[in-house]
């Protein structure tokens, strides 16, 4: 803490800051809410909707402009569904796995590319909403659901007994794996996300200018690279919930 | 400056926030963020799922289905030009057929032609020497009278008339 304070006083322009772990609290009803989240997640969803109004206003056969960029993003999540799913039943599970990818990938690039430090607001600052636990937690969760709802909406209460393939000594780990999905999910995610805006954050610290670019090129790779890796094992998860056992 | 805090060190961090906030702060903001998420599937799956999925499989259906009829019609097109070509061939086959026929039936008529004439050459020249023969006979019996007379004339004069009948 002394060598930190130390460095402290060295800085002497205002040039960037760090917070972690402080929020911008909302009160509603009694609940606490982080007010710095959903500023930040309504921007990504403003930019989702209005990408897919741009691209499905005037849908062409022959596709141009938006449509044929929104189409090649379609087409991206599809596949990615389809490897991870199957041919038969990928259709029902594209919207899910979709915007699980979309709403990742464009929250991690936001915190990259938006200026967001330049809003003040109190207590806080704002950041890519999947820095925040309570958003990744809330789309692992949505994932654990989401298996849980296809297999047992594709074999009945007979989905638990598949925790009992191929041997029953496996089963206290299926069941255990069922925890370690959501947690992991989130927590790679939130990890990536958070560990990236603080290099890139503590680098523009020390040295302000030039420095940093590299490692805020790495972390647009590596947030892309998160939202594909959420996306597609929230789809294996799903695939695997519907696999068939071969009794 | 007071307010400026670094935390390089998340677990620093988690300690130094004691009662409120701190970075595994999970509140009403989970849930929220949740439904949140869901409204968001609901309405991309209206605006950007739904019609565009709809339209990239109309397409490959279009394309399919060109490419289907595009066969088609390329295999209907192949068998009309054989069935032309066959035409074709039969057609020229009749006419080099007509050809010759009408070569041949030239070639008889020249020939039966030249053969009249010759017939008639021939039965010209027939008569012509038919006519000359009877000519000649008809001279030679004029010639011998002729004699006849002479020589009874001739012996009359040397024998006197008496004699001579």
């Amino acid at each position: 803490m002394e060598i930190l304070n130390n460095f402290n006083s060295l800085v002497v322009f205002p040039l960037a800051s760090l917070e972690v772990g402080k929020h911008f609290y909302w009160e509603l009803g009694g609940l606490k809410l982080h007010g710095q989240v959903f500023l930040a997640s309504w921007l990504v969803i403003a930019i989702l909707v209005i990408a897919a109004f741009l691209g499905s206003r005037n849908i062409q056969r022959i596709p141009s402009g938006m449509q044929n960029f929104m189409e090649y993003v379609l087409d991206f999540i599809r596949n990615l569904a389809k490897d991870q799913i199957g041919e038969k039943e990928y259709r029902d599970w594209v919207p899910f796995v979709g915007t699980l990818f979309l709403f990742i990938f464009v929250s991690n690039w936001s915190g990259a590319l938006v200026p967001w430090k330049l809003i003040e607001i109190p207590n806080s600052e704002l950041a890519a909403p999947t820095n925040d636990i309570n958003t990744t937690v809330a789309l692992a969760l949505l994932t654990s659901i989401a298996y849980f709802y296809a297999g047992i909406r594709k074999k009945g209460l007979g989905y638990f007994a598949g925790y009992l393939e191929p041997t029953p000594i496996l089963a206290p780990f299926k069941v255990l794996e069922d925890f370690t999905k959501p947690l992991s999910l989130s927590f790679r995610l939130f990890g990536n996300i958070l560990a990236d805006e603080l290099v890139v954050a503590v680098l523009v610290l020390l040295v302000p200018l030039f420095v940093p670019l590299p490692l805020m090129v790495l972390g647009l790779f590596l947030s892309a690279i998160q939202a594909l890796i959420f996306a597609t094992l929230a789809a294996a998860y799903i695939g695997e919930a519907l696999e068939e056992h071969h009794e | 400056m007071t307010y400026w805090t670094i935390f390089l060190v998340t677990a620093e961090a988690a300690a130094e926030t004691t009662a409120e906030g701190g970075l595994f702060d999970i509140d009403a903001t989970l849930p929220l963020m949740a439904l949140q998420f869901l409204i968001l599937m609901a309405v991309l799956n209206a605006l950007l799922y739904k019609p565009l999925g709809k339209a990239i499989d109309q397409r490959g259906d279009y394309v399919r289905r060109s490419l289907k009829e595009a066969r088609e019609v390329k295999e209907k097109s192949e068998a009309l030009a054989a069935q032309y070509e066959n035409e074709l061939r039969e057609v020229r086959r009749q006419s080099q057929q007509i050809i010759a026929d009408a070569k041949a039936e030239a070639e008889k008529i020249s020939a039966s032609k030249i053969q009249n004439a010759q017939q008639e050459v021939a039965a010209q020249r027939q008569k012509a020497a038919d006519e000359i023969e009877a000519q000649k006979t008809e001279a030679m019996q004029t010639l011998e009278q002729q004699v006849d007379t002479l020589s009874d004339q001739i012996l009359e004069k040397l024998l006197g008339a008496e004699l001579v009948n």
